[in-house]
């Protein structure tokens, strides 16, 4: 039996990198991790695998070889006028470059799933920054944590213990630390903070203002604002203002309530407001384990984060138009190429209906509902256990993943398909 | 590959040849004495300026805060794009320009070597990752050190091998090639949001003054022998009165010079040559400055030139930054890393008519116009801290033309002329003075011995700028000037042309330059489990998640440090 | 094949218009780009230029009479030149970018981005628009006659500075984020608009004579916006000023009263909310704060 330690957990963005894996025969036996998600993602991550390329005829999924199913895929992107080339938050970064050059080569759309879960944060961004830190810097330094609109408790498992309310740091101990939630319900977070704000739905903006109203000592003329009462405002306005290092982490019940890229506007304007008080960090958590990596990779190659529009043979930005989501609802797109990720389950009913009404492709180690629904299938490798490769954590430090076991036999890793692709789609091209 | 440069006009300071005729020959990557002209690819540059590759050691082209300034300024982008041609990748500039975009620019302005001027040591995975996708240049990236816990540790308890050992480890575990300070201590005490205000002020919970970072971070360098030395940004940057502690930091080394060798590099001076007591009284203090450096050999400075503009100011000085958007109100990021360093970024406009803009230009040109010796003052813009790289030609038209200077100036509020010498300086560089500044002494200062110059032996990087220099008069014909540094005829990476006046013609990998030092092995055997140790207590990451492999590097290009350690 | 149209100048002189007409041929899968659409790009060119001018379906470029069919003729003056487009237009972008003088109506529903940082001339739109309606638009003006998509009057991302000038006004509704980041100008919704209308807002006036979503005005630093209709609620950021019995937008008077707020307090804003007071009794404990 092989130990290897030091493994990263491709579970959650927050990039675990202290997993000890066991390997037997190419199997994976044992982790020693005591969160329930990586575990699972370890020990399960084989079941559902599907491992032959497959091609619909006549309606039905058939197995194929992988020549036939790359020169499928690359024909559909060829013949496409606006084709878009989506997922990418759960692979390595590598594979994300050759989608980017995918792209860039066949004039697509090329959109990575923030598009769906921080999209509004990076909008946020655009219009004022961000002041952030590394997750290091939470253990170190922060007497205050907020979770605004995010569960960890279910979501990030390990995030409390390793990084920021429960995790031992150099300056500050567990017991040291403040912990408030704010969210529409008491979540398990919840439970365990010393102060939880219950927000009504679609009003955290409310909230936010009504919280740097007192920190900017200005008079409101409310008794409650979004369902809590003044006094409750005024203790966490106190909370914040008297912290040494404080820190504000929020979700998707944030990001995707009423006003997305409004609140989040709200929320680093009122972290902008603390810095005037005290040390203060925001930081949003991050769901799938490279979809930071992917806002990366998507910046510095083409400029933009995501909804990347290369029909005119340059990095178009217009979110909200060549973001995925509005791509596909609007109908733009004539066909699709799916890596890492399953839209099917996670994107809206028209989006979705459009998606499957034209020419779809699949790269997925698994038969997701995506999978199903697609024309061409090619399996992969898993990265982050049967592949290695670059991601990046939710607080942007990129980590090397390793490679534990063997993929299935003539199972190629994503970053593979692609270039395959990628050469065939430029044979097709000749010198147009 | 053969090559034959011919006839051209060759300036190549390093080996004293000032506007020769001369010819060029080029083979397997490098300058050879001579090629056989029957087989040898003959490029007729009659007239032409021939100078070696341009070589920059201070830009930030990669990296978390690069990347940081290009997500959040898509204003920045949209106007200026690249299309995708042949084997140009498409992209976007402007002052953050996306990364193969930047690699294109560059090799089009006739540079071919880049360094990354600031790695925050965490997240040099990052910067790699950057850097590798740079095409055409040859690059390496700076840690940085001034705010680690670990050195300040050590220096504080007089453990100077020890820190010699750590500073190598970590240079080997990241691949990076100097040490690099910025605000030693203060963005330690910025991480409680706080500043070191002073250079002999103490850093909160630590027990240390950047004086004593700075002069232990110096010595550290000699025992390793690293090829470049410690690359400073000094402590209160952007304050009006700073030029009191440049020169303060300066002379806290001064004794710990030998010979005529450089021991400390001071980075974007211009930033840090302030007069006056705050910004309506700001003046120049780049006089003090010059007069300092030209004293001393001990000190090579880069001008850190402003260019009137919209540009994104980046730094590891989170604390300036944080003033500069409590100053300018718009967008702040600010990006702290645990146990070793911060960042922040901000877009700034300078305007020709805001007095405090004006005097920063002119403070730049100063410095590079009053040192007198152009092998320890070398032409960077920081980009993109003082405007983008693309507008070196503006800045080289500006040096080498006191009326080029003028016609600016005349545009200025006339207190800032008043507060600034510049009007008074009558200093034009040459074309050997240029090539030195940007090519010749910036090589050296960095160890570079095949690059910055054409002598035999040496990489063949090779920038051919179509403007004749026996007849061009710089100080009148100072468009022409920037027109042909704009795009060069034809630059020449490795012995293979890149750029052919405005084109990119081929796009070859370029090398990463590390350095692989190490401190004496009992000492590292020491020091290395005592740092595994506490990096579980400091980091969120695993210590064997720390190394980066050499193979991850896209071309490695290991250095051996200059003498044995120790 | 010439047809005339007559039009008035601001200076009250009254000039012949030249009619470029496009009629869309069929339908597109693919966006098709549209920014070469303005009488600026096709005044001085010949029919036949304009046949052949090429412009991006997707990914493909293709020529303009691929797209459309053409008639008519064009003209030296972009001020002279009238365009009008026919058709379902829903996936076509950007029509009228950088447009300056001249006139466009569009007859048939839009797609996004219409007058994208334009700075003169008229746009009409008989039909929907889709989002981003006036990005970035410095001058001019643009009537749709049907209801309008996110983001009117906004600008590119990042830019943090919307519509500069000019004139929208929708007979219709307006989604969300109405006049985002607007400096100058004036927006007039006729029908209802959405959530965070005016947010950001740095000036200008925006005008709803129905109802609007919740967070009016959010983070305004100064401008002004009138609501006759409902709104939901206040933003805590927001005090009451006065009430006043009418108001004025553009020069003409609007009947009220209205309560009229200031805000936004948190961005030390200087801009009014005209909220109707009898549209908005809910509103009333707010009274209890005016001095």
């Amino acid at each position: 039996m092989k130990v290897i330690n030091a493994v990263l957990c491709p579970g959650c963005g927050s990039l675990c990198d202290d997993n000890e894996v066991y390997v037997e025969d190419n199997k994976i036996v044992k982790v020693r991790t005591d969160c329930a998600i990586s575990t699972s993602k370890f020990l399960n991550f084989n079941k559902d695998r599907n491992t032959t390329p497959l091609i619909r005829v006549d309606g039905e999924l058939k197995p194929t070889t992988l020549e036939a199913a790359i020169e499928r895929v690359a024909r559909i992107l060829v013949e496409a006028e606006y084709p878009l080339i989506y997922g990418w938050s759960l692979t390595s970064c590598e594979a994300q470059k050759k989608g980017v050059e995918l792209a860039e080569e066949v004039g697509g759309v090329i959109d990575n799933t923030t598009t769906v879960c921080h999209g509004p944060s990076i909008l946020g961004v655009q219009d004022f920054g961000e002041p952030t830190c590394s997750l290091g810097e939470v253990r170190a330094r922060a007497d205050l944590i907020i979770y605004w609109g995010c569960n960890p408790s279910s979501a990030h498992t390990r995030h409390m213990k390793r990084y920021s309310s429960l995790s031992k740091g150099r300056f500050r101990l567990p017991e040291q630390r403040k912990v408030v939630v704010v969210d529409v319900r008491k979540t398990p977070t919840a439970r365990n903070a010393n102060l939880f704000i219950q927000v009504k739905p679609n009003q955290d903006y409310e909230l936010m203002a009504a919280l740097k109203m007192m920190l900017q000592n200005e008079e409101i003329e409310e008794q409650e604002v979004a369902g809590v009462p003044v006094e409750q405002i005024e203790e966490l306005a106190e909370l914040m203002r008297s912290c040494e290092f404080g820190v504000l982490f929020f979700g998707l019940g944030l990001t995707m309530s009423e006003g997305k890229e409004r609140n989040i506007d709200g929320a680093i304007t009122l972290v902008r407001e603390l810095n005037r008080w005290t040390k203060f960090a925001i930081m949003p958590m991050r769901g799938h384990y490279n979809v930071t990596g992917a806002n990366k990779v998507f910046t510095w190659q083409t400029g933009y984060p995501y909804a990347v529009d290369f029909s005119r043979g340059y990095p178009r930005y217009e979110p909200g138009d060549t973001t995925a989501v509005d791509v596909l609802s609007r109908g733009y797109n004539d066909a699709t190429l799916v890596v890492a990720s399953d839209p099917v389950a996670n994107l809206p009913k028209d989006a979705v209906k459009h998606l499957c009404s034209k020419p779809l492709a699949v790269i997925d180690p698994h038969i997701s509902l995506t999978a199903f629904m697609a024309d061409v299938v090619i399996p992969c490798a898993f990265v982050g256990i049967e592949e290695g490769g670059t991601a990046y954590r939710m607080d942007g430090v990129g980590m090397i993943l390793k490679k534990v076991v063997e993929p299935p036999e003539g199972i190629l890793p994503d970053t593979q398909i692609l270039d395959l692709i990628l050469k065939r789609v430029r044979e097709l091209k000749g010198g147009r | 590959m053969e090559y034959l440069l011919k006839n051209g006009y060759v300036v190549d300071p390093a080996n004293k040849i000032d506007c020769e005729r001369k010819d060029i020959a080029v083979k397997d990557g490098k300058i050879v004495e001579s090629v056989d002209e029957s087989k040898a690819k003959v490029i007729d540059v009659k007239d032409m300026l021939v100078m070696p590759g341009g070589v920059d050691l201070h830009s930030h082209i990669a990296g978390s805060k690069v990347n940081i300034g290009r997500l959040f300024r898509p204003e920045d982008h949209y106007k200026d794009y690249e299309v995708k041609k042949g084997v140009r990748r498409s992209g976007v500039g402007h002052s953050v320009p996306s990364i193969f975009t930047t690699g294109y620019r560059y090799a089009t302005l006739g540079y071919t070597t880049v360094f990354e001027p600031a790695t925050p040591p965490l997240k040099t995975v990052h910067t790699h990752d950057e850097l590798n996708d740079i095409p055409i240049l040859d690059k390496a990236c700076f840690p940085l050190f001034g705010n680690n816990w670990f050195v300040m540790e050590y220096i504080r308890d007089g453990k100077l091998e020890e820190c010699a050992a750590y500073i190598a480890w970590l240079m080997r575990s990241v691949k990076g090639y100097a040490i690099k300070v910025v605000d030693p201590g203060g963005v330690e005490a910025w991480k409680w949001g706080g500043t070191v205000q002073d250079f002999d002020q103490e850093v909160p919970r630590f027990g240390i003054t950047p004086r004593e970072i700075v002069r232990g971070l110096v010595k550290v360098n000699k025992m390793l022998g690293l090829p470049h030395p410690i690359h400073v940004h000094a402590n209160q940057l952007g304050v009006p009165g700073n030029y009191k502690t440049t020169l303060r930091t300066l002379d806290a080394v001064k004794d710990l010079a030998a010979g005529d060798r450089p021991i400390i590099h001071l980075t974007h001076v211009q930033f840090n040559a302030y007069g006056g007591v705050d910004y309506l009284s700001l003046s120049s203090g780049a006089d003090a400055v010059a007069d300092y450096v030209n004293k001393n050999p001990h000190v090579t400075i880069d001008i850190g030139q402003v260019i009137f503009g919209d540009t994104t100011t980046m730094t590891a000085d989170g604390p300036f930054e944080y003033k500069l958007f409590t100053l300018l109100r718009g967008k702040w990021a600010n990006a702290d890393v645990e146990v070793e360093t911060g960042a922040g970024v901000v877009p700034i406009t300078y305007s020709r008519s805001n007095y405090v803009h004006a005097v920063m230009w002119a403070i730049g040109l100063e410095l590079a116009l009053l040192i007198e010796d152009p092998w320890r003052v070398f032409i960077t813009t920081d980009h993109p801290n003082g405007g983008p790289f693309t507008e070196y030609p503006r800045v080289f038209s500006w040096l080498m033309s006191k009326e080029a200077r003028a016609k600016v100036l005349k545009k200025l509020p006339r207190l800032a002329r008043a507060r600034t010498n510049l009007k008074d300086i009558d200093r034009e560089y040459t074309f050997y003075d240029l090539a030195i500044s940007t090519r010749a002494a910036t090589a050296k200062i960095l160890g570079l011995s095949n690059k910055g110059h054409l002598g035999v032996g040496a990489d063949a990087d090779i920038a051919v700028y179509n403007i004749n220099p026996k007849e061009v008069n710089p100080s009148k014909d100072y468009k022409t000037v920037r027109q042909a540094f704009a795009k060069a005829y034809l630059t020449m990476k490795d012995g293979e042309i890149v750029a052919k006046e405005g084109e990119i013609v081929s796009a070859p990998v370029g090398r990463t330059y590390w350095v692989n030092t190490k401190a004496p092995q009992d000492i590292e055997d020491a020091v290395i489990p005592e740092v595994k140790r506490l990096f579980e207590d400091y980091y969120t990451i695993r210590y064997e998640n720390y190394y980066i492999p050499e193979s991850y590097l896209a071309c490695s290009a290991p250095i051996q440090p200059l003498e044995p350690a120790g | 094949m010439f047809s005339a149209y007559t039009a008035t100048r601001a200076c009250g002189v009254k000039v012949i218009m030249v009619e470029l007409k496009l009629k869309m041929k069929g339908q597109s899968v693919a966006p098709i780009e549209g920014e070469m659409l303005t009488p600026d790009n096709l005044a001085k060119k010949s029919f036949n230029e304009i046949l052949n001018l090429e412009t991006w379906r997707g990914n493909r470029l293709v020529k303009l009479s691929e797209v459309f069919t053409v008639e008519g003729e064009s003209t030296s003056n972009p001020s002279d030149l009238h365009l009008i487009i026919e058709g379902d237009l829903r996936k076509v972008r950007h029509i009228g970018a950088h447009m300056s003088a001249g006139k466009i109506t569009i007859n048939g529903p839009v797609g996004t981005f219409v007058g994208f940082e334009m700075s003169g001339g008229t746009i009409v739109v008989n039909g929907d628009a889709d989002a981003f309606l006036g990005m970035g638009m410095s001058g001019g003006m643009i009537e749709v006659n049907g209801n309008a998509g996110d983001a009117v009057g906004s600008g590119y991302w990042g830019t943090r500075c919307g519509m500069r000038g000019g004139l929208i006004v929708i007979k219709g509704n307006a989604g969300a984020e109405l006049g985002c980041w607007m400096k100058d100008g004036t927006i007039k919704v006729g029908g209802n608009a959405d959530v965070f209308a005016g947010v950001r807002m740095q000036g200008g006036t925006i005008f709803v004579a129905g109802n609007v979503g919740a967070k009016l005005g959010a983070a305004m630093t100064n401008g002004k916006i009138v609501v006759l209709g409902n709104v939901p609620s206040i933003l805590p950021s927001f005090n009451i000023d006065e009430i006043r019995a009418n108001t004025k937008v553009d020069g003409e008077k609007v009947q009220g009263p209205f309560y009229v707020f200031y805000g936004d307090i948190t961005e030390g804003g200087n801009g009014k909310l005209f909220i109707s007071v009898p549209k908005n009794a809910h509103l009333k404990y707010r009274e209890a704060y005016l001095l």
